[in-house]
């Protein structure tokens, strides 16, 4: 009858989705025995590592990851949670990926799967790295040493926020000097995996704790009472004690430079007094009326703006020429001047002449400040214009101006990139051209990064049965087939053609065989009828 | 109110605030300047101003006051980091608008808001760091081979705090200010448990 001809070659999507699965499931876990199998995990481990994989894949927490990966992470974890001496250095090892990277992953799927392991305890490390370190027949004493190290350690809080590595090489090296085997620092750290500045950092540190004063024996016996700080939180309080110190000092200072510019003030006054008057060029200096026009042509430049702002001016400038006043009075060399200053604060001279350019409202930047102090507050208390337009208070034009090259500069610096950037103009050039020429022809398409479909060779086969076994191996459509009885049939087929009379019987359905094998086998004359049910 | 069965905050005795207010240290804002850019354009002309399409799609550019970084993107939008404090952000957005108006395009200023809030403080003790990991194993996640500080997913406020064995923690992911200073409310009943016994 008519009904459903499954086909051969297209309809395998009905399976598609679980057949990923399994899939999946499958090349998960022969990854996980591989590389469990390196690092010598018996088979409990190895199973719940496959738990832990069935649920990461079931989260979809394998979507955007590497595999390798994922693996390493469950293999992490169950290390972690039955305590084995494995690091996560250890796998990055083996994989050649970076430590922090699987760490993420590692820290990801932990989250995900709600499973926290207890903090790694160093100690665990110390009977492998003794091992590694080949002590012989004390082994055992140099790994109990070690042990009693670390508990000192842990006790001092070394451990905290530290690699558990690192610790335990510091103890080894210590533990094996205790009892006279020579290990040198390299050969620790090439065993325990850490740099050496971190071995000697830790080295230092035991140091500084009270316990390293004791001798062997003695440490052997007596168990210190006191608890030292962890070295960040000492180092802490060491800079807080510094920045303190540096403060008071530069208040101290401070003080002292007063004292001192008064001592020079009086001596300076003394020295006025036994001094001739002024004579020459800086006579001119002494007279009030070229002071005047001096200061004015100084604040001339604020004539526009309001009076509030030039009074406002004007006392920056008295405050700021009594600052000078009390320092550089020693250094000025117009003395007519500085008597004259000196006697009446009403009339500032020139202060111009004395230092150069004044620093007027606008150079300190807080002209627009004086502004929006003396102008009425118009603005609302949001700044959310409606219309999106861009609130410019409180910018200062002048200084936006800055940020901007003129045309030389400008000139200069597209020269600069275009030669920095030469390679990335021509590749753009390049696409540009490209999708301009597609479009003259029709053909261009929008989304040009999609990766093509895999592009299989053409199969080359002899024989029908052979191309499909090909064909099969390639596309693996449904491991449902059995494939052997799928070439057997093939094959049968081919060798006995003279049961064409037995399969009368069967016509019908080997009709409807040889139409499902219609693609593959076409040019086989025979073989197809003679195919009996097996 | 009742007390729910099982806290999704911990739960915080009624004792005195902790006198210690976190200092803010960066604030991540976004702003959309609602016209097209042409980046090249910009680059060339900007003092301060650095583009390597090569290596990313934007112009970054920085200003002195406040001490800002900026990412302008040619769709109009902007990425503005560095700020201390939520008005010096939108000053510091406003600036870079200009900048870019300046230059010849229609900048507007929509949408601001800012994205993400980092503060720090110290409590000025050492912290065990181990046993917060035990008793809070819902929050926390301690690996020190990868990282020496306990990082720790508050989940009201949503913020997540790096507490570190020398008493610093730093706190990030907040939208406002009163986020960090509630985190930071929260947490310190619970490190002064853990307060290492002088």
């Amino acid at each position: 009858g008519a009904g459903k001809t499954p086909t051969l070659g297209g309809g395998f999507h009905a399976n598609l989705g679980k057949e990923s699965r399994a899939q999946t499931l499958q090349n998960g876990k022969r990854q996980i025995h591989h590389l469990g199998n390196q690092l010598q995990l018996n088979q409990h481990c190895l199973d719940t590592a496959f738990n832990f994989f069935k649920m990461a894949v079931s989260k979809h927490l394998t979507r955007g990851r590497k595999m390798t990966h994922v693996i390493a992470a469950c293999l992490y974890l169950v290390c972690r949670t039955e305590g084995t001496p494995h690091m996560l250095l250890d796998l990055s090892d083996l994989l050649q990926v970076n430590v922090y990277v699987l760490g993420k992953t590692f820290l990801l799927l932990a989250r995900e799967l709600c499973i926290n392991a207890p903090a790694i305890d160093p100690c665990l490390y110390i009977p492998r790295f003794a091992h590694m370190l080949e002590f012989g027949d004390k082994n055992h004493e140099v790994s109990m040493t070690a042990l009693r190290l670390l508990q000192r350690m842990k006790r001092d809080w070394m451990h905290t926020g530290r690699r558990p590595s690192g610790l335990c090489g510091a103890a080894l090296l210590v533990a094996a000097r205790m009892h006279d085997f020579r290990r040198t620092v390299k050969e620790v750290i090439r065993v325990v995996k850490v740099c050496e500045s971190t071995l000697r950092k830790r080295l230092t540190e035991f140091e500084d704790t009270p316990t390293s004063q004791l001798t062997i024996d003695e440490f052997m016996k007596i168990d210190l009472e006191e608890e030292c700080d962890p070295p960040s939180f000492t180092a802490g309080q060491k800079k807080l004690k510094i920045q303190q110190l540096e403060k008071a000092l530069s208040k101290k200072l401070e003080d002292f430079e007063g004292e001192i510019s008064s001592y020079q003030d009086e001596i300076e006054i003394e020295l006025e007094n036994s001094r001739p008057k002024a004579k020459g060029v800086f006579a001119n200096f002494t007279k009030d009326d070229s002071i005047e026009d001096n200061t004015s042509s100084v604040l001339g430049e604020e004539e526009a703006e309001d009076e509030e702002l030039e009074a406002a001016a004007n006392h920056l400038n008295k405050d700021f020429y009594n600052e000078l006043h009390e320092k550089d009075r020693v250094k000025k060399i117009e003395d007519g001047e500085c008597k004259n200053g000196n006697e009446a604060l009403v009339r500032p001279p020139a202060l111009e002449s004395l230092l150069g350019p004044l620093p007027t409202a606008a150079s300190l930047g807080i002209t627009e400040s004086i502004k929006e102090c003396i102008s009425t507050k118009d603005r609302e208390p949001g700044e959310n214009t409606g219309d999106g337009e861009l609130d410019l208070s409180g910018i200062d034009d002048s200084e936006i101006d800055r940020y901007i090259l003129n045309e030389t500069e400008a000139q200069i610096k597209a020269e600069l990139w275009m030669k920095e950037n030469a390679d990335y103009l021509k590749e753009q050039k390049e696409k540009e051209a490209r999708i301009a020429k597609e479009k003259e022809l029709g053909i261009y398409k929008e989304h040009k990064p999609k990766k093509s479909a895999k592009k299989r060779e053409p199969i080359q086969a002899s024989t029908a049965g052979e191309a499909i076994e090909k064909m099969l191996e390639q596309k693996k459509i449904s491991s449902k087939i059995n494939y052997n009885v799928l070439r057997d049939l093939n094959s049968k087929g081919s060798n006995t053609p003279k049961k064409e009379d037995d399969s009368t019987d069967d016509s019908t359905n080997t009709k409807k065989l040889s139409r499902r094998k219609s693609i593959a086998s076409r040019n086989i004359a025979n073989p197809v009828n003679s195919v009996g049910k097996r | 109110p009742l007390t729910p069965m099982t806290p999704m905050t911990p739960v915080t005795p009624a004792s005195e605030s902790s006198g210690i207010v976190p200092q803010l240290q960066n604030i991540v804002s976004t702003v959309n300047l609602a016209c097209k850019l042409d980046l090249k354009n910009i680059a060339l002309h900007a003092r301060n101003a650095e583009y390597n399409p090569k290596r990313f799609a934007a112009v970054i550019m920085r200003i002195r006051e406040p001490r800002t970084t900026a990412l302008i993107f040619s769709s109009g939008k902007m990425v503005c980091t560095g700020a201390k404090s939520e008005e010096q952000s939108r000053l510091a957005a406003r600036k870079y608008a200009r900048v870019v108006q300046k230059l010849g395009f229609p900048a507007k200023f929509l949408d601001f808001k800012i994205q993400n809030m980092v503060g720090s403080c110290d409590v000025r003790f050492p912290i065990r760091l181990e046993g917060l990991v035990l008793t809070h194993q819902q929050f926390s996640s301690y690996e020190p081979e990868l990282f020496p500080g306990l990082i720790y997913r508050m989940v009201k406020p949503r913020i997540v705090l790096l507490i570190f064995v020398s008493g610093k923690v730093v706190l990030t992911g907040a939208k406002e200010r009163s986020e960090i200073y509630e985190a930071f409310e929260n947490i310190y009943p619970i490190l002064k448990g853990f307060k290492k016994a002088s």
